[in-house]
C-alpha cells in the first residue's frame, strides 16, 4: 500500500484516474487531481460538468468506481485485503476523511438547532468536549466569521448568507486541514455573495487549503492559485488563473468563458 | 323521559370501565409509540436487512382488523400456550396493531428531513447512532405531532373493541348498565360524552406540543452576561 512518502510529501488530497458512472452515464472518467497544502484551486465547468461529483467523490460522499483518492496519504473509503479491494467500514472512512471538511451549496444547517448548536454538536458528540469548552470554542467559530450575535438565532430567522457563514463556522470548529465548498454562493441572493466570499477570502489569507466549486469567475481570478476547467467529466484544463483566463487553450474553455463573459457583460 | 339519575346510581360501574379503558390505552399507546419507532428506526438504518420485514407487519397490521387481533391474542393464545388476561391481550392488541400505523407515521417524518443534514453530519464525523438520535429523531418528532394525534385519536377510539374480549372497559360496562336498566340512551350517551373527553385531551395535548416544539424564538446566548444580543 502506498504511503505518504512514496505518493507525495505534501499532497493534502491526492486523487488517481478516478471514474463514477451513475448507470450508463460516466460522470468522471479518469480524474486526476493533486492539492498541497496551503492551495486555494477553484473547479469550474458547465453544469452537468462533474465538478461537484469530483467533489463529493474526494470526501467520499459519493464513492468512486476506479482509481483512488488518498487523504493525507491514506486511501480513502476502501481498504486493501489480500489484494482485493473492499469497501471500508464507517469507522475507518470517517477516520480518514478526518482533516476534510466540507460547506454544501444549500447549507445543510439542522434547523432544530441553534446557529451555536449547529456549531458546537460535533465538537461535543465527536471531540467529547464538555457543553461549557465547546460553546466557547463554537463562538470563537461564530466570531471568525462575524456572526457571535447571531448565536442564539435558529436558522430559519438567518438570511442565507448567514446560514453558509455558520456552516463554514461549523466546518472550521472541526480543524480542517482542507476545506471543499460546493457552489457555496449558488443558493445566494446576489447581494448576499459577498459576504460569504469575504469569509472564503480571509480563510485563502490564513492559510487554509481549499477546494472550491464555484461559477464565480472574479473569485476564482483573484484569490486561488489553480484553476481546473471540468467538461463532460474530464478535467479539461488546469493552471493558474492569470494564465487559464487570458490564454485558454481549449476550444471548450474559450467558449465557456465567451458564453459567461456575455451574460455578465448586459 | 330520560331518567339521568340511574347513571348516579351506576357510577361505580361508569367509573371502572373509564379507568380501565384510560389505563390500557396509555400502556397501548406507550407500545404502539416505541415500538413503532423501533421499526422505522431499523428500517431507516438498514433498509436491505430489515426494509422487508418492517413493510410486512406494516401491512399486515393495515390489512387484518384490530379485532380479529385481539380474538387471536385472546382466544388463539391458549392453544399455542400464550395465555393472557383479557386487559394484557387488549394492551398487546392495541400495542402491536397501532405500532405498524406510527412505523409509518415515524417514515414519513424521516423521510422529510433532507439527505444533505446526514452528509453535513457525515463529514463532521458525526457517528450514525448520534446522527438519528440528536438530528433525525428530534425533527421527525417535531413533524409527526399532527398525524400521530390522530393516531392515537383512533386508538383510543377503536379500543371499544376491548369491550368483545371481555374487558370492563367503558363500552362493555355502559352495555351492562343496559341491560341492568333497560335505558339504552342514557349510558351510551354518557360514555360517548367520556370518550369525547379523553379525545379532546389528546388532541388539544398534540396541539400543545405542536406549538411548544415550532416555538423558535432566538435563545439568549450570553457566555459574558449580556442579554442585549439575545434579540437581533
Amino acid at each position: 500500500m502506498p504511503t505518504a512518502d512514496t505518493i507525495a510529501p505534501r499532497a493534502i488530497v491526492e486523487a488517481h484516474g478516478i471514474s463514477k458512472r451513475f448507470g450508463d452515464l460516466e460522470v468522471l472518467s479518469d480524474i486526476d487531481f493533486r492539492l498541497d497544502s496551503s492551495e486555494v484551486v477553484c473547479v469550474i465547468g458547465p453544469s452537468g460538468s462533474g465538478k461537484s461529483t469530483l467533489l463529493r467523490c474526494l470526501a467520499f460522499l459519493e464513492p468512486y468506481d476506479n482509481g483512488s483518492v488518498y487523504i493525507d496519504g491514506q486511501l480513502l473509503g476502501y481498504d486493501q485485503r489480500g489484494g482485493m479491494r473492499v469497501r471500508a467500514g464507517e469507522r475507518r472512512i470517517d477516520e480518514v476523511r478526518a482533516p476534510v471538511g466540507m460547506v454544501f451549496q444549500h447549507f445543510h444547517l439542522w434547523p432544530h438547532r441553534t446557529a451555536l448548536e449547529n456549531v458546537t454538536e460535533a465538537l461535543r458528540l465527536v471531540n467529547g468536549l464538555s457543553r461549557r469548552d465547546a460553546e466557547a470554542e463554537g463562538m470563537a467559530m461564530l466570531e471568525r466569521v462575524g456572526l457571535a450575535e447571531r448565536a442564539g438565532h435558529f436558522p430559519e430567522s438567518l438570511s442565507g448568507g448567514q446560514k453558509q457563514r455558520v456552516a463554514i463556522a461549523r466546518a472550521l470548529a472541526m480543524k480542517p486541514r482542507v476545506m471543499l465548498f460546493d457552489e457555496p454562493t449558488s443558493a445566494l441572493d446576489p447581494e448576499l455573495v459577498g459576504e460569504v466570499l469575504d469569509v472564503m477570502k480571509q480563510l485563502a489569507a490564513d492559510g487554509m487549503t481549499m477546494v472550491i466549486v464555484t461559477h464565480e469567475m472574479g473569485f476564482a481570478a483573484n484569490v486561488s492559485n489553480r484553476v481546473v476547467f471540468m467538461d463532460q467529466g474530464q478535467v479539461v484544463e488546469s493552471g493558474p488563473p492569470s494564465i487559464l483566463f487570458r490564454q485558454p487553450r481549449s476550444a471548450r474553455l474559450k467558449q465557456f468563458l465567451n458564453t459567461w463573459r456575455e451574460r455578465h457583460i448586459d | 323521559m330520560f331518567d339521568f339519575a340511574l347513571l348516579w346510581e351506576a357510577r361505580e360501574l361508569i367509573l371502572q370501565g373509564l379507568w380501565n379503558t384510560v389505563w390500557i390505552c396509555f400502556l397501548g399507546c406507550l407500545v404502539a409509540l416505541s415500538l413503532g419507532l423501533v421499526l422505522a428506526a431499523l428500517r431507516l438504518s438498514n433498509p436491505r436487512l430489515f426494509g422487508y420485514p418492517v413493510a410486512c407487519y406494516v401491512e399486515l397490521c393495515r390489512g387484518t382488523p384490530l379485532l380479529v387481533l385481539l380474538f387471536l391474542l385472546y382466544y388463539g393464545g391458549p392453544s399455542i400456550g400464550i395465555r393472557l388476561d383479557a386487559e394484557i391481550a387488549g394492551v398487546t392488541g392495541i400495542g402491536l396493531y397501532g405500532a405498524g400505523y406510527f412505523a409509518e407515521i415515524y417514515r414519513g417524518g424521516f423521510k422529510s428531513i433532507p439527505k444533505g443534514q446526514l452528509e453535513a453530519a457525515r463529514m463532521l464525523g458525526i457517528s450514525r447512532w448520534h446522527a438519528l438520535t440528536r438530528i433525525q429523531i428530534p425533527q421527525m418528532l417535531r413533524l409527526i405531532v399532527p398525524p400521530g394525534t390522530n393516531q392515537l385519536i383512533i386508538l383510543v377510539k377503536e379500543s371499544a373493541l376491548i369491550s368483545i374480549i371481555s374487558v370492563d372497559d367503558l363500552t362493555k360496562n355502559a352495555t351492562t348498565i343496559v341491560n341492568q336498566t333497560f335505558s339504552v340512551i342514557e349510558p351510551y350517551l354518557a360514555v360517548a360524552l367520556l370518550y369525547w373527553m379523553i379525545i379532546e385531551l389528546i388532541a388539544r395535548g398534540g396541539y400543545a406540543l405542536e406549538k411548544r416544539l415550532a416555538n423558535r424564538q432566538p435563545r439568549h446566548v450570553t457566555p459574558k452576561g449580556d442579554p442585549a444580543h439575545a434579540h437581533g
